[in-house]
């Protein structure tokens, strides 16, 4: 196989996607557009959680300053959501460096980082609804003003469902690209063995911080587009437990620490609980979250790999069942 | 090319290793031995800065390393093995060779060459693209080898390479440490097989109780009545 | 932020924090057995506390018994839910990576905390009972009594527990599961039998909280999700799996939102007690008792 073929099928599966407005109508066009910002989150959460291994409970800390500034500053100061989309960046850099560097610092892991993050974001939840600048425990609307990329507000949804399939084929390329890189490598033997990887020259506490800035970073730009597109920010909606569990759990179903994974999970999970929100919402609240929950409860007890990981140890199976040994089991030994 | 002086290091009221001091030099093969917890993984851990020294001078190639973390230590040519085999277990052997590798080479394609070169090397290329949980333990003990040959080092620290492996497998484990001396690299050798530490050694260090009680050539050591007593009870017969 | 408050605010405020703070060593023993003692991750523990305040809402408010004689089921109840759960999603997952067992009780608690939403409607449900305005006036601070009965109630639990992990068999053999299966197998203890039996306790001490809470607090599906998080704020305050440290961990989280409830304003004293939490997992991890190890 080509080495380029990862991203020419990326590229492929991105065009065929675009084709989908033809046929979808707004209820699945709203649900598509959704699957591309949880998509697009979950990849971003994969690379602090599936390739480094630290399982952040806390990202909706950053979807939420993303979401946050750009509505901040396209309502108080009329500025473009582009300028917003930056200060977010910067912002969601600096809190992620500062955060990863305290908390890697002191060699946080497990269920310790886990609960430093939820508490972190639950604790921004706290603060935005002391902040009546920021719309307090109710949130801010933002205002519509007009289809057109300069405010990134768009008439219908392809306008954002376009914008999501470029985020998610950049985050995708992205994520492919960094895989043959050193950094990712890193990543991995900090995931795998923290002490292994220090004694061949991997700066642990360093590649978990830039993998936290990473991460940080690109969820921050998937909660920009997600108050685009809701015009809408809460402190619950975008801060706090359930928004950071609702990220990890489409790369977890989906597979950790695959490129495809976070997107597998997005595309199979979010029509799933939309729809038994849109059928059972009325009558059963709170039915997609508990179908979250069932999904979650089943991965870890039947393929805790995921979706992808399952299958590729099927596959891995059948082949060393159809392929004859190129070298005997003991091949190693002899010299 | 490694200047010890005075390494000390305690554990709440426990002293692990006493006021140790030592010089091995370039191209040397030296044997770091001593009884049951007598402090040579101890002493590992702190020239590769995996530990802090409680007290003492580490210094390699004329330059301070004491108090530097494990990663700095390895970028400036210090690299070891573990006692208790580290792999990273869901990746490939290739892989795991490759982030030595990165120590010194950028691209990810370099650093596959190199990593197979290692794996070459150590002789694990049939196991190249085999998870490295799926290796056996001379496998695994190969693989140690490899992933810090690939850091590039000038001083290797190897922790209990022969230690359970099969006579024959210590044979062949002694000629692939012995190529890698005579390919320049400078070895200290923590071992409890003797026959291993003993063939490759050209100089013995003994230490009981964290402190040094002797050093001097394999005869030497062999003939020595202190460390006699210190192995007297052990196991591990000396001879 | 308000420092100008009276002495008497500060007394009433450091008042109802020790009686809080009660509240908080009590929902957190169960946890201590689990995760301190146990090493079992339950990201569903908060959620026990929900049914365990639920059961104790309908008998009290549909049943009409005196919430004190509740306990006569909600303990029991719980200690088999515990077990339920335990042996049909955690048990099967033990020796999974630490990160298998949070995702996997997260997931235990969304089916929980939904499941209650669908059942229950996220209402706001409490019950009046009479000992609601049973107050007790110390000069100028007020202590209600269901919360004073609540805090005897965890103190009389840290005992219980206590005694029963030093002393009984099954205590012991508790411990000695907890820290070394291996050898606990050798010496004939039934380690699986064991982490039933001790996840089943910490489960049922849950219940016991549903009963003494019912009186004063609420109950709403979400509940467990800021009570939960506190449950393991406390366990790591407590110094994981010291019962006195437990104890005083919750009395310091109490303490730490009534008097920050004084000092800030809304609801910024939450952040308070998150701060004291990250400082405390950061540079005190072993909790406000234990000495450093070196």
């Amino acid at each position: 196989m080509s080495l380029k073929m990862p991203y020419i099928r990326i590229l492929v599966v991105g065009a065929l996607i675009c084709l989908l407005p033809l046929v979808l109508d707004t209820f699945y066009m709203h649900i598509a557009v959704l699957v591309l910002i949880w998509a697009f989150l979950a990849c971003a959460w994969n690379i602090i959680g599936g390739y480094a291994g630290q399982h952040s409970l806390g990202n909706g800390l950053y979807m939420g300053i993303g979401a946050y500034t750009v509505a901040y500053l396209v309502n108080r100061f009329a500025l473009t959501p582009w300028v917003g989309l930056l200060v977010a960046i910067a912002l969601s850099a600096a809190a992620a460096a500062f955060i990863g560097w305290i908390v890697f610092r002191y060699a946080l892991k497990g269920a310790y980082f886990a609960l430093v993050t939820i508490a972190l974001t639950e604790a921004a939840v706290y603060v935005v609804s002391n902040i009546p600048a920021l719309g307090g425990a109710g949130g801010m609307q933002m205002e519509y003003r007009g289809n057109s990329l300069a405010y990134m507000q768009f008439a219908g949804q392809s306008g954002y469902f376009y914008m999501g399939v470029l985020m998610v084929v950049f985050i995708l390329l992205l994520t492919q690209w960094y895989k043959s890189k050193r950094f990712f490598y890193q990543l991995i033997a900090v995931r795998e063995n923290e002490d292994a990887a220090e004694a061949l020259g991997v700066d642990t506490v360093k590649a978990k911080i830039k993998a936290n800035v990473m991460s940080g970073v690109l969820c921050a730009v998937g909660g920009v587009f997600y108050a685009q597109y809701f015009l809408y920010v809460g402190p619950r909606s975008v801060f706090g437990e359930v928004v950071s569990v609702q990220i990890l759990i489409y790369a977890i179903v989906g597979g950790l620490g695959t490129t495809w994974g976070p997107v597998v999970g997005a595309v199979l999970l979010v029509p799933l609980s939309e729809i038994a929100r849109g059928q059972l919402g009325n009558s059963l609240p709170g039915s997609q979250l508990l179908l979250s929950g069932v999904v979650m409860v089943l991965t870890m007890l039947f393929m805790p790999f995921g979706i992808i990981g399952a299958v590729a140890r099927l596959r891995q199976r059948w082949q060393h069942r159809s392929a004859t040994p190129l070298v005997d089991s003991q091949g190693g030994e002899a010299s | 090319m490694l200047e010890v002086r005075g390494l000390t290091r305690r554990f709440g009221g426990l002293v692990a290793v006493n006021d140790l001091s030592f010089e091995v030099n370039e191209g040397e093969m030296i044997g770091l031995i001593g009884p049951n917890g007598s402090g040579k993984t101890t002493t590992f851990s702190m020239l590769s800065g995996a530990l802090r020294p409680s007290a003492g001078t580490i210094a390699f190639n004329g330059e301070r390393i004491d108090g530097l973390k494990a990663n700095k230590v390895c970028r400036k040519g210090l690299a070891r093995t573990f006692q208790v085999v580290q792999p990273f277990p869901d990746i490939t052997a290739t892989e795991n060779v490759m982030i030595g590798a990165f120590v010194n080479v950028g691209a990810g394609r370099q650093a596959e060459a190199k990593a197979r070169e290692m794996l070459e090397r150590v002789g694990l290329t049939p196991k190249a693209d085999t998870l490295a949980k799926e290796l056996t333990l001379l496998q695994l003990k190969r693989l140690e080898i490899a992933k810090a040959l690939a850091t590039e080092p000038k001083l290797l620290l190897l922790d209990e390479v022969a230690a359970g492996l099969t006579s024959t497998e210590v044979d062949v484990m002694l000629q692939l440490v012995r190529q890698l001396n005579t390919e320049g690299i400078t070895c200290i050798i923590v071992e409890h097989v003797m026959r291993f530490v003993m063939n490759l050694s050209h100089r013995c260090i003994v230490i009981d109780f964290g402190s040094q009680i002797a050093e001097g050539t394999p005869e030497e050591i062999l003939n020595n009545p202190a460390v006699h007593a210190a192995y007297l009870g052990e196991e591990a017969s000396i001879a | 932020m308000n420092f100008n408050f009276s002495g008497a605010v500060l007394s009433q405020a450091i008042a109802s924090g020790i009686m809080l703070g009660g509240l908080f060593a009590l929902i957190s023993i169960g946890l201590t057995l689990i995760w301190g003692v146990m090493k079992i991750i339950n990201f569903a523990q908060g959620e026990f506390l929900m049914v365990g305040l639920y059961l104790a809402y309908f008998l009290v408010a549909w049943g009409h018994i005196d919430p004190y004689i509740t306990i006569l089921v909600t303990v029991p109840f719980m200690f088999f839910f515990g077990i339920g759960i335990f042996r049909a999603t955690i048990s099967p997952i033990l020796k999974d990576p630490v990160m298998n067992q949070i995702m996997l009780t997260l997931g235990v608690s969304l089916i929980l905390q939904n499941l209650a939403l669908m059942l229950f409607s996220a209402n706001v449900q409490s019950v009046h009972t009479r000992y609601a305005t049973w107050n007790i006036h110390i000069g100028p601070v007020v202590i209600s009594a269901p919360q004073l009965i609540a805090l005897f109630g965890s103190v009389i639990c840290t005992l219980a527990v206590w005694y029963f992990l030093k002393t009984t068999d099954s205590g012991r053999a508790i411990r000695a599961s907890a820290q070394n299966p291996t050898a606990a197998t050798l010496m004939g203890i039934d380690v699986p039998r064991t982490y039933l039996l001790a996840f089943g306790l910490g489960s049922a001490t849950l219940g016991l909280a549903g009963s003494l809470m019912i009186p004063f607090y609420y109950t709403q599906p979400t509940v467990g999700v800021f009570l939960g998080l506190i449950m393991f704020i406390v366990v790591v305050l407590g110094g994981m799996g010291n019962l006195v440290g437990c104890f005083v961990g919750g009395l310091v989280i109490g303490l730490a939102e009534t008097v920050g409830a004084a000092v800030f304003p809304g609801s910024l004293a939450r952040v308070f007690t998150f701060s004291i939490f990250i400082i405390f997992l950061l540079f005190r991890p072993q909790g406000v008792l234990s000495k450093r190890q070196t």
